[in-house]
């Protein structure tokens, strides 16, 4: 007996989600390092509210990783 | 002598990929990249809501009739790594602003003709008799600085720092 042959929609499941994944990671660490170069400009202009408020998405976007970590069991 | 386990020797085969990184292992990678970004962003906010404004001591600046109305002379206060702006105004009246601009930290020049403070990077625009945002950028106004005449020389007293603006 032979396994049945993967649906084309299956294959392209399979090729898709790599590439979800690797699109996340992109966008994710490029939003990371442009909030920490905001937090840098906030600092050197002595603005307070948008360094936090930039810390606060940087940690946001930090742990909606560790919830796609969790979730990729 | 090789590093390899035990168990390799006795079962000497291999897979396709075994070697490869699976996607968990990628993601804890952007985890601590994630983390270590967003460490950087707190340590930064933190930075910045922690330092103290340096309020300075008693300095002389000039004397008063090398600044004619109408002109501006720069100087540095507190520090001497920290430019600022002495204004006299039509009038008589003297005023004293830190000279960066409160948008991203380029200096700002006196437009005598508009009694303005000019910031030529972003075209920021405050007022030179109190520091008020006009236009352009900035969301801030400029800091200020208490200054006074001491037989006949301007002397920067305190610097006030970021303070709302009050016509």
């Amino acid at each position: 007996m032979t396994a049945p042959l993967p649906t084309p929609r299956g294959r392209r499941r399979e090729r898709d989600v790599p590439v979800a994944v690797g699109v996340f990671v992109a966008v994710l660490l490029a939003l990371q390092m442009f909030l920490l170069t905001v937090g840098l400009d906030a600092f050197l202009a002595d603005d307070d509210a948008l360094a936090w408020t930039t810390a606060g998405f940087s940690v946001l976007l930090a742990a909606g990783s560790i919830g796609f970590y969790r979730y990729l069991r | 002598m090789t590093d390899e386990p035990i168990w390799r020797r006795d079962f000497p085969l291999t897979s396709a990929g075994e070697d490869e990184t699976t996607r968990r292992e990628f993601v804890r990678y952007l985890v601590v990249g994630s983390g270590g970004f967003a460490a950087g962003s707190v340590g930064i906010a933190l930075w910045s809501s922690l330092r103290s404004i340096n309020a300075g001591e008693p300095r002389r600046i000039v004397d008063l009739d090398r600044v004619p109305e109408g002109t501006s002379h720069l100087f540095r206060y507190p520090t001497d790594a920290d430019p600022a702006i002495l204004v006299h105004l039509p009038g008589g009246e003297l005023r004293a602003f830190s000279q960066k601009c409160t948008h991203l930290g380029c200096v700002v020049y006196y437009e005598p003709d508009t009694t303005e403070l000019h910031c030529p990077c972003h075209e920021g625009l405050f007022d030179a008799r109190d520091g008020a945002v006009e236009s352009g950028p900035p969301q801030r106004p400029l800091g200020r600085i208490d200054v006074e005449v001491r037989n006949g020389a301007v002397w920067a007293i305190e610097n006030l720092g970021e303070q709302e603006a009050q016509r």
